[in-house]
C-alpha cells in the first residue's frame, strides 16, 4: 500500500512539473516575442529619429518650422516631439519647452520621464535626438514610448488571459498522463501482489506501446517465466524424490517386516526392529519435507473458504487435552466465538496442531499450556503459550528454519520441520507466525496480517 | 492376525514395482487372501465382470495414471472397492484419488499392517449402517439414545469417546491403525508426531473396561488396535 501511495504522489509531482514547465515555456516565448518586437521597434525609431535629425541640420529655420507643423499635426514619420532651441537653449518653436538633459550628438537617448506636450501635467518615457545646427541653434526630435508601453501591457494581458486556460489544459493533460501512469503502476503492483501470494501463472499486462513501463513489465514477465520453470523443476525433483525414494523404502520396509515375522533369531529380530525404526524416522522426514514443499507450492488461496478458527482450535483442544492430562499438564482454552477467516480448514488445523503438540512436548509435568483465539482489530489471532523450557534468545531466529532443533529440544523425537510447516501454512493464509517469550516458556502467535 | 476365510477373497493388485508387489502379495496371502497381479487393462476387465473382491492400484503404473481407468469404471457403475497406493502423498493428490472413485488412499511407504488393516476395512465395508444398536460381548451401544451400557451399568462417554468406541464396534475383529482413527474419527488429514491417539484409547479403556478383566480394545503391536469381542 505504501508503494502505491508513493506512485500516486510521484504521479502528482509529474503533473505539477508538467504544469510548471508549460508555464515557464509559455512565459518564455511571450517574453522573447515581446523583447524582439520591442527591440526592433526601438531600433527603427532610433534610426528614423537620427536620420531625421541629420537631414534637418541643413534646412533653414523656416523650412524646419513648416516641416515640424506638418509632421506633428499629421504624425508623419511618427514624430511626437520636435523643437528648435536657440544657442542659449531657449525654445524658438516646437512642442516641448525645455531641452532635455541629453548630449547634442545627433544620437538617440532614452529619457525616462519627459513632460507631455500640450501643457498637461503628465510625464512619459521617450527617446530624443538633439543636434547642434551650423547656425548654433539646437534641433530636438523625439518619440514617445507610450506605444511601446501599451504594447507591453497588451502582451502581458494576452499572456495572463492565455496562460490561465493553458495552465488548466496543462494540468488536465498532466493529470491524465499521471493518472494513466499511476493506474498502470497500480495494476502492476496489484498483479505482483497476487503473484507473490502464489498465483504464479499471472503476468504483468504489456500493451503494444513500447514505453519504459512495457519494457520493464516484459522483463519482469520473462523473469517470472524463469522462476516458474525453476519451480516446476524443483517440484519435479521433489516428485521424483517422492517416487524414487518412497517406493524402494516401501519394499525395504516390507521385507524387514517379513524378516521380523519369520525369523526366530532374536539378534536378527532386534537389528530388523532398529532398522525399521530408522526407516520410519527417515520417512517421517521425507514426508514432512514433501509436505512443506506441498504447502509452499501447492494449494492456491483461490480455493479458500470461510473457516471458524474458534471451532478448529476448540476441536484440537479437545483432541490434545487427554495427552496433556496424561503428562499432568494443565490445559486451558480461551475463545471468542466465532473467529472467522478465509482459509483451508485442514491446513489451519495442521498448523495449530503443530503448535499445541510442540507446547505439550516441551512443557514438563505440572506445567500449563494455554490456547487462545481472539479477534483483535478485526484480525484473527491464535496464541499458544506454555511455561515449559522455552527457547534460548540466541535460537529464536532459527526455530522456523528447516531441520532446526534447539539444543534442549534435541532429545525430543520429531522431524524438526513442524514449525517450518506451520510457518508455511500461516504464510499461505496471510498470517504471521512469530515467537515470543512467555516468561517462562514459549508463546507462539499466529495472527492475520493487517490489511 | 491370520484369517481363516472359508473361500479366499480375490484381490487384484496393480503395481509395476516388482519388489513391492511381491511383498504385498506375500503379506496378503499370508492373511488368507488370493492375490492376482494385473495390468490396468486386465484389472478393469476383471472388475467389469465382478471377479475381484477388491483392487489395490498404484497411482502410476508403467507411466500411466490409473485414476483415468478408475473414473471410467465408476462411470460404468462398477462398485468394486479400490485402495489406491501412491508415492504422491499431497492432500490434493489424495483428494483427486478419492474423487476419481478410490475408496481409500495410502501413501508409500506404508507398514504392511496398515495396508492389511485398510484392505480388511474395505472388504467389510458393506456392513449395515442402518443398525441402531451395536454390541461387543456384554457392551451395548444405542446409537439413537447415544447411550452405552456394559452389563447393565450405564457408561458415560464424551461425544468423541462415543464416536471412537462406535468406530471399533463397527469394525469388529479388524486391525484399526492410528492413521485410520485420525482419518475417520477425528477427520484429521495430517500425520502427528505424538501419541495422542493412544492416550484417547487408554482413556476410553478406563471407562469401558471392567476392573481385573481383559481389555475390550487390545493393542496389536506394530499395527494398532482391535476390538476384542471376547472380553
Amino acid at each position: 500500500m505504501k508503494m502505491l501511495e508513493f506512485f500516486r504522489s510521484s504521479a502528482v509531482r509529474v503533473a505539477i512539473a508538467f504544469v510548471f514547465a508549460t508555464t515557464v515555456a509559455t512565459t518564455g516565448i511571450f517574453g522573447l516575442v515581446y523583447l524582439q518586437i520591442k527591440a526592433t521597434d526601438q531600433r527603427s525609431n532610433r534610426l528614423i529619429l537620427e536620420d531625421e535629425a541629420a537631414k534637418s541640420v541643413n534646412q533653414s529655420v523656416d523650412e524646419l518650422k513648416y516641416a515640424f507643423e506638418v509632421r506633428l499635426t499629421h504624425g508623419l514619420r511618427r514624430l511626437d516631439y520636435a523643437a528648435l532651441y536657440s544657442a542659449d537653449r531657449k525654445v524658438m518653436f516646437g512642442n516641448i519647452d525645455e531641452l532635455p538633459e541629453i548630449p547634442l550628438d545627433g544620437k538617440s537617448h532614452f529619457v525616462a520621464a519627459s513632460p507631455v506636450p500640450g501643457g498637461v501635467n503628465r510625464m512619459e518615457p521617450a527617446i530624443f535626438v538633439a543636434r547642434t545646427r551650423p547656425d548654433g541653434t539646437i534641433l530636438l526630435l523625439g518619440r514617445s514610448l507610450l506605444e511601446t508601453l501599451a504594447f507591453r501591457r497588451i502582451v502581458l494581458g494576452a499572456l495572463a488571459t492565455g496562460l490561465a486556460p493553458m495552465l488548466l489544459l496543462a494540468l488536465a493533460i498532466g493529470a491524465f498522463f499521471a493518472r494513466r501512469a499511476s493506474r498502470r503502476l497500480t495494476t502492476i503492483h496489484d498483479t505482483i501482489a497476487r503473484i507473490m501470494k502464489g498465483d504464479m501463472n499471472l503476468r504483468l499486462p504489456v500493451r503494444s506501446q513500447h514505453d519504459a513501463i512495457d519494457k520493464i513489465s516484459r522483463d519482469v514477465n520473462l523473469m517470472l517465466d524463469e522462476i516458474m520453470r525453476l519451480l516446476v523443476q524443483i517440484k519435479g525433483v521433489s516428485d521424483n524424490i517422492a517416487h524414487d525414494l518412497r517406493s524402494p523404502l516401501a519394499v525395504v520396509r516390507a521385507q524387514l517386516e517379513r524378516g521380523l515375522e519369520s525369523s526366530d533369531d532374536e539378534q536378527l529380530r532386534s537389528v530388523a526392529r532398529q532398522a525399521l525404526a530408522h526407516i520410519d524416522k527417515a520417512m517421517l522426514t521425507v514426508a514432512a519435507l514433501l509436505r512443506l514443499a506441498d504447502v509452499e507450492y501447492g494449494p492456491k488461496s483461490s480455493k479458500f473458504q470461510t473457516i471458524d478458527l474458534s471451532a478448529i482450535c476448540a476441536d484440537l483442544f479437545e483432541f490434545f487435552e487427554p495427552l496433556a492430562t496424561s503428562k499432568s499438564i494443565n490445559m486451558a482454552l480461551e475463545i471468542q466465538s466465532p473467529v472467522q477467516s478465509l482459509g483451508d480448514g485442514d491446513l489451519m488445523r495442521e498448523a495449530v496442531s503443530n503448535l499445541i503438540g510442540n507446547a505439550i512436548k516441551f512443557t514438563p509435568e505440572g506445567g500449563s499450556v494455554r490456547v487462545s483465539v481472539t479477534q483483535e482489530d478485526g484480525n484473527p489471532v491464535v496464541r499458544v503459550r506454555d511455561n515449559g523450557i522455552g527457547v534460548e534468545a540466541a535460537e529464536r531466529d532459527k526455530i522456523f528454519q528447516r531441520f532446526y532443533r534447539t539444543a534442549s529440544g534435541h532429545r525430543v523425537p520429531g522431524s524438526g520441520l513442524g514449525l517450518s510447516i506451520a510457518a508455511a501454512i500461516a504464510n499461505l493464509h496471510d498470517f504471521d507466525l512469530r515467537f515470543d517469550d512467555n516468561h517462562p516458556g514459549a508463546l507462539f502467535e499466529m495472527a492475520g496480517r493487517r490489511k | 492376525m491370520t484369517k481363516a476365510t472359508p473361500t479366499p477373497q480375490t484381490i487384484l493388485l496393480v503395481e509395476d514395482e516388482a519388489g513391492l508387489a511381491n511383498e504385498i502379495k506375500i503379506e496378503l496371502e499370508r492373511l488368507g487372501y488370493l492375490v492376482r497381479m494385473a495390468s490396468i487393462a486386465e484389472a478393469a476387465d476383471a472388475a467389469r465382470v465382478g471377479d475381484p473382491a477388491m483392487m489395490i492400484m498404484d497411482r502410476l503404473v508403467f507411466g500411466e495414471d490409473s485414476l483415468e481407468t478408475l473414473e471410467v469404471l465408476r462411470n460404468e457403475g462398477v462398485k468394486v472397492p479400490v485402495l489406491m497406493i501412491s508415492a504422491l502423498s499431497s492432500i490434493d493428490e489424495r483428494i483427486r484419488g478419492l474423487k476419481a472413485g478410490g475408496d481409500d488412499y495410502l501413501s508409500k511407504p506404508f507398514a504392511m499392517a496398515e495396508l492389511a488393516a485398510r484392505v480388511e476395512a474395505l472388504l467389510r465395508r458393506l456392513d449395515d449402517m442402518r443398525t441402531t444398536k451395536l454390541h461387543a460381548g456384554d457392551l451395548e451401544m444405542d446409537l439413537i439414545e447415544q447411550k452405552v451400557h456394559r452389563g447393565g451399568t450405564r457408561i458415560d462417554l464424551l461425544p468423541r469417546e462415543f464416536k471412537l468406541l462406535e468406530y471399533f464396534l463397527r469394525h469388529p475383529g479388524q486391525v484399526i491403525t492410528r492413521a485410520m482413527l485420525l482419518k475417520d474419527v477425528w477427520h484429521y488429514h495430517f500425520s502427528l508426531e505424538t501419541n495422542v491417539v493412544d492416550v484417547h484409547i487408554s482413556n476410553l479403556r478406563k471407562k469401558i473396561d471392567i476392573r481385573g478383566g481383559s481389555s475390550l480394545i487390545v493393542n496389536i503391536r506394530g499395527a494398532g488396535f482391535m476390538l476384542n469381542e471376547n472380553a
